[in-house]
C-alpha cells in the first residue's frame, strides 16, 4: 500500500495551474504536482479522495474531481465554509499546498461495461460524479446510454457550467439539469424542479442499468425510492459518503458509519451497503 | 526457586540505562501527580501508584510534530520528521493493564497504511512490566479476562516479593536481550513468596455477549439514559490506554510553522462536526454511544481485539460519574 519507513501524513507539494471559480462560494483548483516522479507516478481512481493543506490552517477532505484519464494534474472543488476552505480560496496561480492521497476505494467502473449510467448529482455534489463522467465519455465505447441529471436551487448554483454545456451539446450524452422552482432566471433552458421530480419524469430504464447518485443527505432521501420505483435494485446504485475525516488511513477514529470506516470501506457505497448502515452519516 | 532481581539491582539497571544515554520512562511524582516520565535517576520512580495516564504516551504522545512548514513567496518548503529522534526508551513498572494496551494499539497504528510515529517508538522501546499488588473499586482488569500478572506487551515482566526484589520472567527476544546485556544484575534465585496480588472484586464480561447485544441495539433506550449527564469532556479517551483518536491541526503563522497530531475524543462535539454545520453525532448520547461501540465491536469486528483492559481510570475521573463497568454490566444483565 504504501513504502515502510515513510511518513503517511506528508503531503506532496502541488502547484496551483488554474483557478476556475464554479459558482459565488464554490471553486475549483487544477494541481500539478512538483516532483516530476510524483507527478508520473501519482495514479487513483475515479471515486477516491484525497487531503489537501493550506499550511497555516490545516488539511480539509474532498474528492479528486477530475478524470483519472486526464494526466498530469489533478483537480478538486470546494466550497468555502471553514477555516481551511478559506485558506485554499486564496491560493492563487502559481502559489504552493499540500496534497496527500489518493485514499479510499473506488467506483467499480470495470463491472460498468457494457451497461447504461445514469448520474443523478445536487448542488456542490456534482464533483464525486464528475470525475466519473468524464472517465467513462473518456471511454465512452465501453458504455451504454449516458444520461446525467443534475440539479442545483439556482442558475449560479450550478457547478462546471462550462462542461454542462459541452455535455448538453454532445451527442452521446443526455444531459437534463434543472433549478429547484424560483431558482430560473430568465434565460433558463432547462428544467424546473426539484431533482428527485425530475428524475422520475426522466425515467431512464433499470434494465442493464447502473445509477450514480450524489447530494444533499434530503436529496438523497428522495432520489432512492424514485429509482426504486423505477425499478432499480440497491445493488445498482450507488452513491459515497462524505463525513469529516483527519487521517484519511483509517486510524484517527471518526469518520466511522457504525463498524463502517468511510475513509477505508468507502467513500463509495452501494444503496444496499447505506441501508445496511445504521443512520450515523 | 524463581529469578530474582534485588531492588537494588533493578535501581542500578535503570542508573546504567540512563547513563548509557537511553530514556528511562516510569511512574513518577509530577506536581503530586504520578505520570508516566522519563526519569533522571532511578530513586524516581514510585511503584504503589497508578498513574493518572496510561503509558500509550511513550509511544503516542498527547501532541506531537508531523512535519514543519516554511513559506518563501509562492514556494513552500517542508521539512519531515526524522524518526532517528524517536530515543531509544525503557519502559519500566509498567502496569499489566498498560502493558497489554500496546499490542492492541499495534493492530489499529500497523494495519494497511504504517504509522512511523507509534511504529518506530513501538521498535525502539523495551517494556518491564510489573504485577499489580493493589487494586481499587474501579478496577476491573479480570472482568475482561485480564490479570494483575498478565506478561502480554510486556517484554519483562516483574513480580514483587516479600522483603523486596522481583521475580522476573523474559517474555520477549527484547527482554532476552536486556537481560543479557546486564546480565551481571540478573543472576539471583530465591525462594521468597511473592506479594499479594491485586483482586479486583469485580463481575466477570462475557465480551461475547456484550458484542452480541451491540449488534442489535444501535438505537436503544440505553443510551439517552448513560449519557444523559456526560459533559462532553473528553477526559475518559484521555485517561484511556486505549483510546487513539486523534486530530490533525497546523500551529503557526501563515509564513513558517508545525503540523501536529494531537489527542482528541469522540466525545467531544466537534470531533465529528462538518464544516457544513451538519454532525452526525449531533447529541452527547450518539457520542457516548460511538465510545461504548468502537470499544466492545468495532474494534472487535476489525481487529478481534476489545479496546479496554479494565483498568478503571474513565470511572474514577469522570466529573459526573459515569461507570462503564456499570454500564456494560447493565447490558449484560439485559433480557434482550
Amino acid at each position: 500500500m504504501c513504502d515502510t519507513n515513510k511518513n503517511i501524513y506528508l503531503p506532496h507539494l502541488a502547484t496551483v495551474a488554474e483557478v476556475v471559480d464554479e459558482t459565488p462560494d464554490v471553486r475549483t483548483l487544477r494541481l500539478v504536482f512538483q516532483d516530476e516522479h510524483v507527478r508520473d507516478g501519482f495514479a487513483f481512481r475515479a471515486g477516491q479522495f484525497a487531503e489537501y493543506s493550506a499550511f497555516g490552517a490545516g488539511e480539509s477532505t474532498f474528492c479528486i474531481a477530475s478524470s483519472p484519464t486526464r494526466k498530469g494534474h489533478i483537480e478538486c472543488s470546494f466550497r468555502s465554509v471553514g477555516r481551511v476552505t478559506e485558506e485554499l480560496r486564496r491560493l492563487e496561480v502559481g502559489d504552493s499546498m499540500g496534497v496527500r492521497g489518493p485514499y479510499g476505494n473506488s467506483y467499480p467502473i470495470e463491472e460498468f461495461y457494457g451497461k447504461n449510467l445514469v448520474f443523478v448529482a445536487g448542488g456542490i455534489a456534482l464533483p464525486p460524479l464528475r470525475t466519473l463522467i468524464w472517465n467513462c465519455l473518456d471511454l465512452r465505447d465501453k458504455f451504454g446510454d449516458i444520461t446525467i441529471v443534475y440539479g442545483a436551487r439556482t442558475e449560479s448554483d450550478l457547478v462546471y457550467k462550462r462542461e454542462l454545456q459541452e455535455w448538453q451539446e454532445r451527442a452521446d450524452v443526455r444531459l437534463v439539469k434543472t433549478v429547484d422552482p424560483g431558482g430560473n432566471g430568465p434565460e433558463w433552458d432547462g428544467r424546473v424542479g426539484f431533482v428527485p421530480t425530475i428524475l422520475e419524469e426522466t425515467a431512464p430504464a433499470a434494465e442493464n442499468t447502473i445509477a450514480l447518485v450524489c447530494g444533499p443527505p434530503v436529496m438523497i432521501k428522495f432520489t432512492l425510492p424514485v429509482l426504486e420505483k423505477l425499478g432499480f435494485g440497491d445493488e445498482q446504485v450507488y452513491t459515497t459518503l462524505e463525513n469529516r475525516m483527519k487521517c484519511g488511513l483509517g486510524k484517527c477514529g471518526r469518520c466511522n458509519v457504525g463498524n463502517v470506516y468511510v475513509c477505508k470501506d468507502g467513500p463509495v457505497f452501494t444503496a444496499k451497503q447505506i441501508k445496511a448502515m445504521p443512520m450515523e452519516f | 526457586m524463581k529469578k530474582y532481581i534485588s531492588q537494588q539491582n533493578l535501581n542500578t539497571l535503570l542508573d546504567n540505562l540512563i547513563a548509557e544515554g537511553r530514556r528511562v520512562v516510569a511512574p513518577r511524582m509530577s506536581a503530586g501527580i504520578p505520570l508516566y516520565e522519563p526519569l533522571t535517576s532511578s530513586t524516581e520512580m514510585v511503584t504503589g501508584l497508578l498513574p493518572r495516564r496510561s503509558a500509550k504516551e511513550a509511544f503516542f504522545p498527547v501532541c506531537e510534530e508531523l512535519m514543519s512548514y516554511e513559506k518563501e513567496g509562492q514556494q513552500v518548503k517542508l521539512t519531515d520528521v526524522d524518526p532517528a529522534r524517536f530515543p531509544e526508551t525503557v519502559l519500566v513498572g509498567v502496569r499489566p493493564c498498560d502493558a497489554v494496551a500496546i499490542p492492541v494499539l499495534d493492530a489499529v497504528f500497523s494495519w494497511d497504511y504504517k504509522d512511523e510515529f507509534f511504529l518506530e517508538r513501538r521498535r525502539k522501546t523495551t517494556i518491564i512490566g510489573l504485577a499489580c499488588t493493589t487494586a481499587d473499586d474501579a478496577c476491573f482488569c479480570t472482568a475482561v479476562g485480564l490479570s494483575p500478572t498478565e506478561t502480554r506487551g510486556s517484554d519483562l515482566f516483574l513480580t514483587p516479593l516479600v522483603g523486596g526484589g522481583y521475580a522476573f520472567e523474559s517474555c520477549s527476544a527484547k527482554g532476552e536481550q536486556l537481560i543479557t546485556n546486564h546480565k551481571e544484575l540478573f543472576t539471583g534465585q530465591t525462594k521468597a513468596k511473592t506479594l499479594p496480588l491485586a483482586a479486583p472484586q469485580t463481575e466477570k464480561i462475557d465480551v461475547k455477549k456484550v458484542k452480541g447485544w451491540l449488534d442489535e441495539h444501535f438505537e436503544d433506550p440505553l443510551w439517552d439514559g448513560v449519557a444523559v449527564r456526560c459533559v462532553g469532556c473528553g477526559a475518559c479517551a484521555f485517561v484511556c490506554p486505549a483510546c487513539h483518536c486523534f486530530d490533525i491541526v497546523d500551529e503557526g503563522t501563515e509564513k513558517a510553522g508545525k503540523r501536529r497530531k494531537s489527542w482528541d475524543a469522540c466525545g467531544f462535539w466537534k470531533f465529528t462536526h462538518h464544516a457544513s454545520g451538519h454532525n452526525p453525532r449531533d447529541l452527547q448520547p450518539k457520542r457516548y454511544r460511538n465510545r461504548i461501540m468502537h470499544k466492545f465491536k468495532y474494534y472487535n469486528d476489525k481487529f478481534g481485539q476489545t479496546l479496554c483492559t479494565g483498568c478503571g481510570r474513565c470511572v474514577r475521573i469522570c466529573p459526573v460519574g459515569i461507570d462503564i463497568k456499570a454500564i456494560i454490566d447493565t447490558i449484560m444483565n439485559s433480557e434482550c
